[in-house]
């Protein structure tokens, strides 16, 4: 490491772990009590106790939770040793809530030993990569949860120590000494909580990998497997539970997670969504311990991590894969407690460093081309030519759409609600917002929902709690899963009935057509009826066929969908689905009619398959033209507004940003009109869409270039 | 390419025969309720046909659908709304898809953005400020408010659209035009309107369904039942419907009723229904 020399590099990691132990130490004093911390300091203070009395052999039959193995107990155990001893914490349900009254005494040392081992986790990224560091050391439900009295802050650290070790195992240098440290430190991790092992799948994958492209896959089979064996030996050394019924007890515990997570009570009643790990990296807790966090940074980490995804696969492949196996774990594992993304917050920061690093770079480089990028020369004489035209339109255009969006940002930094509505009427508003803007009006900080009757300017105050919402509440999260997944399905529908129409010699195609494209023919209002004539609990065909025809019908697993978030999503995806198919099913014949058959019967006479002749020839050639089309579907999916309107009826599980700002404004709505909150959320829609629109300029151009070649 | 086998060919008709019933489920549960006419409230007993064939609702909500409006007040109000929207939105929009269109100006890129954006933004994020200001105007809940509305949804699509079908007319007609003499203005009327109308109307047609079959922001806005349009009068019979006031069959016949011309101009004119759509240049 001679990079290690730098005395800047060596300075940014003592600020980064000095900036990590500050919050984290911070967290430890001021977080509330969480479920499942009584549990665990019960279990801590078992082996305190254990210690205190040199009873050694009391190892083997003491493990509170015995579904998850002893080593974090353990050690929070040995932090309450210079504590006085206590009365057991009582026993208590896993239904049961957060027990408040846990002595400070016990609850500091074990909590500050977690944090302890959170600071190290971020230290070691940090020399790894400083600016991951610091995103790691200040991701909230990061440091949330390891600094509480969980089960998390060991595995965390260990699953790194396992993945780096591997990674420095890889230079060379050392290879079997750094292979030996992987596997110790991932008997560890699988002695503390058993999901934090998934890292050692993204190392075989990884290592598979490198050895495939070496060619010779012979020895990776015997390192690999002496590798696993070595870390299952010491993973039995450091859990003295299991000792005395070693197979026996650990089937116990693995299948109680099982068990756990299809049947028990709480992960019934929380009744999660599939894609709920998505609204917790997405979120930060500061609304269940607010005052705590400085920075919630976490939904900026995932978003730059997204960014960042490309160059860390060719930087770090094993991080890659641990992010993408991590978060298929969750989105697959039914139990969706949000301790459970710590697994992947360390790639996850890692990734987003990546992805700041590339912005940056681009924006550099944007900046430096400045001067070498062609300025288009304009015409005086044909500006002005143009000033005639321009102005009847931009009078209109501005009175209709400009100016209703510069009066919804006035909008945004005031109260406006449906109580004040009197005073914003008589210019409240204007007077809010130009004497907030000049400094004449100090703002304040209202509680939402905002309840004055006068208009008050609030500055940007309101837009974090919206967007604690909108992120929190998952709809920023269901709305753009709601788009792609829309999208996807349209896609394959749409284009592969295109490609079926498209075969020669295809009977009655017209007329299938003319069927195909009823659908979007039919105006959205009386889709979503057709639809709703069916769905509707209780009454709708769906039901009444489920009454006729019993226990028989196949359909019958669609009765009570309005009840769970994954049924009511697959629902309202059929409407979605059936009505936009169609449109890209057209666009996908056009497209396919522009390609020249004579590519096709060139790939015949070679003897290409079908799936060749798809995979290889039509895709590449039709995906620049349908593109932009794809872009525009997408955007309206993201906007979907009437379909989701008219389901609302029933129970509402979650809705799109436009009919979220619709319900916030309706004076007679769930919300009761509050009017700068909607108006705070339409601009954060117009943020989103300025991105989906420079995506649509960009395909566009390369379209037409194609289309010109 | 030789023509398809005989395997696939049944294959494909296959698919297309399971993806024909798929869509067409919910259309016949509809019509099938809609020509129902023992049908007194929801239907008790799942069926695949009516009891009854009749053609009752359909007498039923041509009369009065809608409370005691009449249909033909519900229709007149739909077309004058949408009408107004549509010819508002173009005869405004026109000049700028003009300049748009045909010459170069500093800042015309970023205006294409703008527009391309605000063609995009979902109706609501236009809706609630034009709400406070209709309301100030005093005329919220009238029928020229709501030609505001739909005419503000409308608009940029419609210069994005126009522009789009200016820039289909060859220049060499337009330059044609002024060396004899014709300006500017005299050529975008005599040349460049004539040339470009198919597309013109194409791009009316669509402003004029966005209005046609708008109904939930216009019951943000109008609360008179006179001023009532007909795809809002359908949203509440939805309501009416499912909470068990009014017969399943009515709201069935009126759905296909509000429906037929729109899918008649559809099949019509898909083509170039879905470039316009879809935002293509042409």
């Amino acid at each position: 490491m001679t990079r290690f020399k730098t005395p800047l590099y060596i300075l940014a990691i003592a600020f980064v772990v000095f900036a990590g132990w500050m919050v984290r130490a911070r967290a430890v004093s001021m977080l509330s009590i969480d479920f499942d911390e009584d549990d665990y300091l019960r279990a801590s203070q078992e082996y305190a106790h254990l210690i205190r009395t040199s009873d050694w052999s009391g190892f083997l039959e003491t493990n509170y939770r015995p579904e998850h193995p002893p080593l974090a107990k353990i050690v929070m155990g040995l932090s309450l040793l210079s504590t006085p001893e206590e009365a057991l914490t009582p026993d208590a349900a896993t239904t049961a809530g957060p027990n408040s009254h846990l002595p400070r005494a016990l609850l500091t040392p074990a909590r500050t030993i977690n944090a302890i081992f959170g600071t190290l986790t971020v230290f070691l990224l940090a020399i790894f990569d400083p600016l991951a560091g610091l995103l790691l050391a200040t991701h909230t439900f990061t440091i949330k949860y390891v600094s509480q009295v969980m089960l998390e802050a060991l595995p965390a650290l260990t699953s790194l120590v396992t993945v780096l070790a591997y990674v420095q195992s890889k230079k060379g240098k050392a290879r079997t000494n750094w292979l030996v440290a992987s596997a110790v430190f991932l008997g560890l991790t699988a002695a503390s909580k058993y999901l934090y092992c998934l890292v050692a799948v993204a190392i075989l994958i990884d290592w598979f990998w490198d050895e495939k492209q070496k060619g010779n896959l012979r020895p990776f089979y015997t390192q690999a497997l002496l590798w696993g064996i070595f870390s299952i030996l010491v993973f039995f050394a450091t859990d003295p539970y299991l000792w005395p019924a070693p197979i026996e007890r650990l089937k116990e515990s693995v299948l109680y997670h099982a068990g756990y997570s299809t049947g028990a009570s709480e992960v019934k009643n929380a009744d999660y969504p599939i894609w709920q790990p998505f609204v917790w990296v997405t979120m930060s807790p500061t609304q269940w311990h607010p005052g705590v966090f400085l920075v919630a940074p976490d939904f900026f980490i995932t978003l730059f991590a997204i960014f960042g995804i490309r160059h860390l696969w060719k930087k770090q492949r094993v991080f890659a894969f641990w992010l993408a196996i991590a978060f298929l774990f969750l989105l697959v594992w039914p139990t969706k407690w949000p301790q459970y993304i710590l697994m992947l917050t360390v790639p996850l920061s890692f990734s987003a460093s990546q992805g700041i690093r590339q912005v940056w770079l681009n924006g550099m480089e944007w900046w430096k081309d400045r001067k070498s990028r062609e300025k288009i020369k304009y015409n005086p004489r044909e500006t002005r030519q143009a000033i005639p035209w321009l102005i009847p339109g931009l009078i209109a255009f501005t009175l209709l759409t400009l100016l209703p969006f510069i009066f919804q940002l006035a909008v945004s930094v005031t109260d406006f609600n449906r109580l004040s509505i009197r005073d914003g009427f008589q210019g409240g508003i204007w007077r809010e917002f130009l004497g907030g803007i000049t400094g004449q009006i100090a703002a304040i900080q209202p509680e939402f929902p905002f309840d004055s009757n006068k208009v008050q300017f609030t500055g940007l105050a309101s837009y974090g709690p919206v967007f604690d919402f909108i992120t929190g509440s998952g709809v920023l999260v269901f709305n753009i899963i709601w788009a792609s997944v829309s999208i996807a399905l349209q896609t394959t529908l749409g284009l592969g009935l295109a490609l079926l129409l498209h075969q020669k010699g295809v009977r009655f195609g017209k007329f299938w057509q003319a069927i195909f494209i009823l659908p979007w023919a039919i105006p959205e209002l009386i889709g979503a009826l057709l639809w709703l004539n069916i769905f509707v609990p209780d009454v709708g065909f769906l039901a009444l066929a489920a009454q006729k025809y019993g226990a028989g019908f196949p359909f019958n697993f669609l009765i009570g969908w309005e009840r769970t978030p994954n049924l009511w999503f697959f629902v309202l995806l059929i409407p979605a689905i059936w009505y936009g198919f169609p449109l890209i099913m057209l666009a996908s014949s056009a497209g396919l009619k522009m390609i020249p058959t004579d590519v096709f019967e060139a790939a015949a006479i070679d003897g290409a398959t079908i799936w060749e002749t798809f995979r290889y020839i039509t895709l590449p050639l039709l995906m620049p033209l349908l593109l932009p089309a794809l872009i525009i579907r997408a955007i309206f999916a993201f906007n979907q507004f009437y379909l989701l309107w008219a389901f609302q009826y029933w129970k509402q599980q979650s809705s799109t940003l436009a009919l979220l700002s619709y319900n916030l404004f309706n004076p007679s709505g769930p919300f009761n009109g509050q009017f700068s909150a909607s108006a705070i959320v339409n601009i954060i829609t117009v943020i989103i869409l300025i991105g989906f629109v420079a995506l649509f300029n960009r395909e566009t151009r390369s379209k037409e270039e194609l289309k010109n070649a | 390419m030789r023509k398809i086998p005989l395997l696939r060919q049944i294959l494909t008709q296959g698919i297309f025969l399971l993806v024909s019933v798929l869509i067409l489920i919910p259309i016949w549960g509809t019509i099938r309720l809609a020509f129902d006419g023992a049908l007194i409230g929801r239907p008790t007993q799942f069926s695949f046909l009516p009891k009854e064939f009749s053609f009752a609702p359909f007498l039923k909500v041509l009369d009065k659908p809608y409370q005691s409006v009449q249909f033909e007040v519900l229709l007149k109000n739909s077309l004058i709304v949408s009408f107004g929207a549509a010819a508002l939105a173009l005869v405004l929009g026109a000049s700028l898809a003009y300049a748009f269109a045909r010459f170069r100006f500093p800042g015309q890129k970023t205006g294409l953005f703008i527009l391309l954006l605000a063609a995009l933004l979902p109706p609501i994020a236009f809706a609630t400020p034009l709400y406070i200001i209709l309301s100030l105007l005093k005329v919220r809940t009238t029928l020229f408010g709501l030609i505001i509305v739909y005419a503000a949804f409308a608009m940029p699509f419609a210069i994005w659209n126009l522009r789009a079908a200016f820039q289909a007319v060859p220049k060499e007609v337009e330059e044609a035009a002024y060396l004899d003499g014709a300006g500017h203005f005299k050529s975008f009327l005599l040349i460049n309107l004539p040339i470009a109308l198919p597309a013109i109307s194409v791009t009316a047609l669509i402003a004029f369904l966005m209005g046609y079959t708008e109904f939930a922001i216009g019951w943000l806005f109008v609360d008179k039942a006179d001023n009532v349009t007909l795809s809002m009068a359908t949203y509440a019979l939805v309501y009416g419907q499912f909470s068990g006031a009014q017969p399943w069959s009515d709201l069935g016949a009126l759905a296909i009723i509000m429906s037929v011309p729109v899918i008649v101009i559809f099949i019509i004119f898909q083509r170039t229904l879905m470039e316009r759509m879809l935002f293509q240049e042409t």
